[in-house]
């Protein structure tokens, strides 16, 4: 069978030095995977191909402090070692997943080779030997073996930083190169100019980090057994932190994982105080915390910041609450990071090195990152993407390098790319190979359906009429709605078709896998980056060709189901209509359809009779299937959507409020129902593999704020059941104010937790529930173009469907695959989701940033108080959906004194804060500011300020910031049965007023 | 801490097998000439030696006779020196008499009893480990002497785990089995024993210590191969009900290899022995 070798390891446990035997079985036969092996290895998974000029083996020590240069996808035929693999694996399990998942991927030309099982390329440790002398000669002899292995057809290149084994290995086999990374880039890749950099970067991080100095700012994390043991026994926590967003500095919280805490009391978070007891923890990382005495609690700060200034004053704060400190790491989330570097002026000179810089992140909430860089000079205003590489306890700021340089700070595709990289959204264009995949459709050779396919289909072409109805203007159109009575009349038909995009994305397909990487179509303010090829997504699955359709027969009375047919059909589109357009149709009102256009006038009103028809009874049926949903207790959550109406220079225009109309409603619930109804049937065919969504029930205390507002108006919100909540909130209505139930719903959903995709094995069955929708199963089916999970719920249910004709149960993956799929579309759904706000904020920011606050009109708006703080109050301003602080403190200690005409001005005085109002007072009178008081605002965006483009005060500023800061406005609060409108009262913009030298300089810089 | 990855991407486990190889399995029977019956095993690192008495009068206690068939007594002990830190104990702490219980409970079902009424067949098994390792090295012919020495001085005869690498269970059951054949006992079969462990949704077969130690929830089976009847199946770990079926089908394979090569280490110990006495 296998031949047997034994080998000794030397291994250390808790200090002892133990010896320990461990089998070792080679064998002779270990895959290669190149196209031009000859002996017939099996391959099954990725191959070289034959056509390269050489293979390249990367040396262990190369592997773990270079894999990033083996990253680049120019790089081809790079063939790992097992040894790398293991030396990388003892470096931490992240690097390790990033080099399986770069060996999984096809994108990649690289494989794996098990040189340590193999019988030739296996090379015992000698006695005094040290390992990395080992694994050089390890990988050395695994790049003689694939040279000896292809018969010498193809030449290795062996890459190490080891000088010594250049020298020594180099003139043992003509066909075995041994060079060092940097000749090799030089000679083979002097055009990849990135991997160029990116290694001096690296390169100058590892000298450096030879050279530190050993002051301990920080204490040494625990070792990681002493954690796992702490945890167990309740003495630790473990949760991932959570730097606050407004106290950057001090404030940060770990979110335990509910789980895994024995002691119930612990219920809510642990506040981490100051960034010493942070302990090198950024945010996102998962932690473990050890709590402090009773008597060092503190509470979590109550009043509003202004910049950074604020900080040291410490008396606002509510109760104490549990407050620890950072013991040990268990897990760094460290991404890529986009920095921007500090201005030049001697001011930052702390490090001795002059090519040592501190780069402050984008996002607020990371630490400001050293890096070596001759270019600083170069970059001064320019966004550049940076990667953390350690935090030792020695160093106040972790270490890390560059990775490349986005652009000028400012500009607008800067900023775009600034949001996607934070948010780890990763959108290369197609790659030629993937669009060899897609099928053709030309003006001239229009595609057309398979004749076999054709067959295999229900054709609904003549006999349905099927129109879709989705946003004005909109290109990815993948759902359409049919509707008729059948025979007598006493039954209707219900049809929603979707475009079988399965049928064009075959599991496994290049296209298929960056599909799934991308897991859903991400919609920016002004642009899209589609998740399938732009041939699919606004082309041909738009409603050509083949769908999935799911079709019921309602009882035309009762509206009860009578039957439900899943299945393939054929289609065709008569009327693409938008939605303002359907309901005007349904109003009866004139409207003009523009498939109508050509027709004769007699024929035009049979056919808009026909369709409004079509209208009224889907109308009719959606109100139906509403009102069943809400007796289950379905919510009607309200979130805050504007567009923003672009010209052709992709500057605002406007900022347009969403209207909602009813046929939005009606469109919505027929895809509900489509997608409950799949849900079920998946679920009943694979009742441990299917992916379905779940809305799990919000905490009870989240709704805190919800009650307590609600109650300062006069309503009580029963939030125990989501029906209790449904009711309460549909009483919670101010006649006078319609605005105080959109603010209660607009608390309510945020107070919800997440929808989220889910195996169904891998949760018990009561948890299936979706808490918004009321619907016992749910999933997405309908949007296959758009989102990825729809793509996998297709393949589901066709398998489901073959089962019913007595096919094989086959599902497509097992419960873990599809959980790991749910999870990775969950992460990137929300990350979608953060982007697509931070553009639309970007965009907010750029409408004000033309405006002068002094003069312009729109600039000045109504605004609601719906929360009360401090120093101030949170604002809502309907007009622009927008969000954001009144200040009514300044920081002098000066407050807002309303003069009888309803003006503001500064002058000294207190501010006092009650439970559900806030007061000023000062020597022309008193002021109060209640919940849901309207006040006039002024929009302020300083003109001295370009949108998150400077790094003012030494910290780095988030684009949303600078809108809510910009809105930061202080008004005039107007009784609201009195309701003057009255005059408003800026106040400067400035995010400190202590003698900030960055402030200054920059103000010198703009005035020059 | 970073678990070890048990299986790799291509398919290798830690020491270099795939999922359904087993480890190298040697054995020798008749090492002893005193018992009636004896063997030693070697399933990768895990050593055992078994020795069997009997059947013979009921000993100790006569109460414990049974009159319709032979009692089997079993005792199962490791070697002090058999894993990486010392044991105190060879014997009678609570895993070995666990063990013990097991091992009788296996041999019953395999061992004609009934044939043999009022008596009493003795099983010793001792697993161990490096000791071996020096012995080999000293060459064939010396290992029964030496190890004859090392019995009489540190234990009793007892079947013992000499060296513990994992699969200690099945190794002592698969040498018992040699042994009992040695003595000439009839059995309905031979008994095999295999552990297999489920990790990434994949059956290993033959699990070894860092196997077992790395968190997998692991099975052991000892099957009758020819009848495919099961004579012990013993699992302590958490597995999903779903992945059972697959797991025992694992186990029920690796014990059919285990018999083949037991087979063959029988018939060659019968040519041996045939030569020698000239028949």
């Amino acid at each position: 069978m296998i031949k047997t070798e034994k080998t000794l390891h030397l291994k250390s446990c808790r200090g002892r030095t133990v010896r320990v035997v461990r089998e070792h079985y080679l064998r002779e036969r270990v895959p290669c995977c190149s196209s031009l092996c000859q002996a017939d290895c099996d391959h099954d998974g990725k191959v070289l191909p034959g056509d390269l000029t050489h293979y390249m083996v990367p040396d262990a020590a190369v592997v773990v402090d270079f894999l990033e240069i083996l990253e680049f996808r120019e790089l081809q035929g790079v063939v790992f070692t097992q040894t790398a693999c293991q030396a990388l694996q003892s470096k931490g399990r992240r690097y390790y997943n990033r080099l399986r998942s770069l060996v999984k991927d096809p994108r990649h030309d690289c494989v794996l080779f098990a040189n340590e099982f193999q019988e030739y390329s296996y090379c015992p440790r000698e006695k005094g030997e040290s390992q990395d002398k080992w694994m050089t000669r390890c990988v050395y002899s695994a790049a003689v073996w694939y040279y000896n292995h292809l018969a010498g057809m193809m030449n290795i290149v062996m890459i190490t930083e080891d000088q010594e084994a250049v020298a020594q290995y180099s003139s043992l086999n003509s066909g075995v190169f041994v060079i060092s990374i940097q000749d090799y880039l030089q000679n083979f890749w002097p055009e990849l100019q990135a991997a160029h950099e990116l290694y001096s970067s690296i390169s100058q991080v590892l000298q450096e980090q030879e050279g530190e100095d050993s002051q301990k700012e920080f204490a040494e994390h625990l070792p990681a057994e002493v954690l796992e043991a702490g945890i167990k026994s309740g003495r630790y926590i473990q949760g991932t932190l959570n730097v606050s967003k407004h106290r950057v500095q001090n404030e940060a919280f770990i979110t335990t994982e509910g789980l895994s805490t024995k002691n119930t009391d612990m219920s809510s978070d642990v506040l981490v105080f100051g960034g010493k007891h942070r302990n090198r923890a950024v945010h996102g990382d998962v932690v473990v915390v050890e709590l402090l005495p009773k008597s060092e609690w503190r509470g979590r700060t109550t009043s509003l910041t202004q910049g950074q200034g604020d900080e040291k004053n410490e008396d606002d704060e509510s109760s104490a609450m549990p407050t620890g400190r950072v013991v040990g790491i268990l897990q760094r989330n460290w991404r890529d990071y986009v920095v921007t570097f500090p201005t030049r002026d001697g001011t930052q000179n702390q490090s001795r090195n002059s090519q040592r810089i501190l780069a402050i992140p984008w996002d607020r909430r990371i630490p400001k990152i050293r890096i070596s860089t001759q270019q600083a000079e170069a970059l001064q205003d320019h966004r550049v993407v940076v990667r953390m590489d350690s935090w030792e306890s020695t160093s106040l700021y972790p270490n890390g390098h560059s990775v490349r340089v986005l652009g000028r700070a400012g500009e607008l595709e800067t900023e775009v790319q600034t949001i996607l990289i934070e948010n780890c959204i990763h959108v290369p264009p197609f790659s030629d190979a993937q669009l060899r995949e897609m099928p053709l459709n030309s003006p001239e050779k229009p595609w057309k359906v398979d004749p076999v396919q054709v067959r295999r289909r229900r054709d609904l072409r003549a006999t349905h009429l099927v129109f879709s109805i989705d946003p004005h203007g909109c290109e990815d159109v993948d759902d359409t709605l049919s509707v008729r009575r059948l025979g007598d009349g006493t039954l209707l038909e219900l049809g929603v078709h979707i475009a079988d995009v399965t049928h064009f994305v075959p599991e496994g397909s290049l296209t298929d896998l960056e599909a799934r990487t991308r897991a859903t179509t991400y919609y920016l303010a002004d642009r899209r980056y589609d998740m399938l090829p732009a041939v699919l997504s606004s082309d041909l699955c738009s409603l050509l060709g083949g769908v999935d359709s799911v079709m019921w027969e309602l009882d035309a009375q009762t509206l009860a189901v009578n039957k439900v047919w899943f299945g393939r059909t054929l289609i065709r589109s008569s009327y693409q209509l938008h939605y303002e357009l359907a309901q005007a149709l349904l109003n009866g009102e004139p409207a003009h359809v523009p498939e109508l256009a050509q027709v004769a006038s007699e024929d035009k009103d049979a056919k808009l009779a026909e369709l409004t028809h079509a209208l009224e009874m889907l109308t009719h049926i959606a109100r139906h299937l509403r009102a069943q949903r809400d007796r289950g207790g379905a919510l009607e959550l309200e979130g805050v959507e504007v567009r923003a109406q672009l010209d052709e220079d992709r500057n605002i225009t406007a900022l347009v409020p969403r209207q909602p109309l009813e046929v939005h409603e009606t469109v919505a619930e027929c895809m509900i129902y489509a997608n409950h109804w799949v849900a079920r049937k998946i679920q009943e065919s694979f009742p441990s593999q299917a992916l379905l969504r779940r809305h799990p029930p919000p905490r009870q205390e989240l709704f805190s704020q919800l009650v307590e507002t609600a109650k300062a108006q006069g309503f009580s919100v029963d939030t125990r059941t989501n029906k209790a909540l449904a009711d309460s909130l549909d009483q919670a209505v101010d006649l006078q104010d319609p605005l105080v139930n959109r603010l209660l719903r607009m608390m309510a959903t945020q107070a919800m937790s997440q929808a989220m995709y889910f195996s169904t094995g891998a949760q018990p069955q009561d948890q299936y529930y979706h808490y918004g929708l009321a619907l016992d199963r749910y999933t997405h089916f309908t949007s296959p173009i758009r989102r990825y999970a729809d793509i996998i719920v297709h393949r589901l249910l066709i398998a489901a469907i073959a089962m019913d004709t007595g096919a094989e149960p086959k599902a497509p993956g097992s419960n873990k695959e599809v959980e790991e799929t749910a999870h990775h579309i969950n992460s990137k759904n929300r990350a979608a989701q953060r982007a697509q706000n931070l553009s639309m904020a970007l965009f907010q920011c750029l409408y004000f940033k033309e405006k002068d606050p002094q003069t312009d009109p729109r600039c000045v708006a109504d605004a609601v108080i719906y929360a009360v703080r401090d120093n101030g109050v949170l604002v809502f301003i309907p007009e622009y959906g927008v969000k954001g602080p009144v200040y009514l403190r300044n920081k002098e200690g000066q407050v807002v004194s309303v003069g009888p005409d309803g003006g503001c001005d500064w002058q000294s005085g207190s501010v006092r804060r009650h439970h559900d109002r806030i007061s000023t007072e000062s020597a022309s009178g008193s002021a109060t500011f209640r919940l849901f008081d309207h006040i006039t605002v002024t929009d302020q965006e300083p003109a001295s300020r370009r949108p998150g483009g400077h790094s003012g005060g030494g910290r780095g500023q988030l684009v949303q910031e600078v809108v809510q800061e910009a809105v930061r406005l202080v008004q005039e609060a107007q009784q609201r049965e009195a309701r003057p409108r009255l005059s408003k009262e800026e106040r400067e913009f400035s995010q400190s007023r202590t003698p900030n030298l960055y402030s200054l300089l920059e103000e010198v810089r703009e005035l020059a | 801490m970073a678990g070890l990855e048990l299986l790799s991407d291509q398919g290798y486990r830690l020491d270099g097998r795939k999922a359904t190889e087993l480890r190298k399995v040697q054995a020798r029977m008749g090492v002893f000439a005193q018992a009636d019956g004896s063997a030693y095993l070697e399933q990768g690192n895990t050593k055992a030696l078994a020795v069997v008495y009997g059947p013979h009068e009921m000993r100790g206690s006569r109460s414990r006779t049974l009159h319709d068939r032979a009692l089997i007594n079993c005792q199962y002990s490791m070697a002090t020196f058999s894993t990486a830190e010392r044991k105190r104990r060879p014997h009678g702490d609570r895993k070995s008499t666990e063990m013990s219980l097991h091992l009788k409970q296996t041999f019953e079902a395999a061992v004609m009893t009934q044939l043999y009424p009022r008596s009493q067949i003795d099983i010793y098994v001792k697993v161990n480990a490096e000791f071996m390792v020096c012995a080999c090295s000293l060459g064939k012919g010396l290992i029964t002497r030496f190890l004859f020495l090392f019995i009489k001085t540190f234990s009793l005869f007892f079947p013992q785990i000499l060296q513990s690498d994992g699969g200690n269970y099945s190794t002592c059951v698969n040498a018992a089995t040699l042994a009992v054949i040695d003595a000439g006992i009839p059995m309905r079969d031979y008994v095999c024993a295999c552990t297999v462990g489920f990790v990434d949704e994949t059956p290993l077969a033959d699990l070894c210590y860092a196997e077992e130690s790395g968190g997998v929830s692991s099975l052991a089976l000892a099957l009758l191969p020819r009848g495919g009847q099961i004579a012990l199946l013993q699992m302590d770990a958490r597995l999903h009900q779903d992945h059972l079926e697959t797991l025992i089908e694992a186990a029920m394979t690796a014990c059919k290899g285990v018999s083949k090569v037991l087979d063959e280490v029988v018939r060659q110990h019968l040519q041996e022995v045939s030569v020698l006495t000239g028949e």
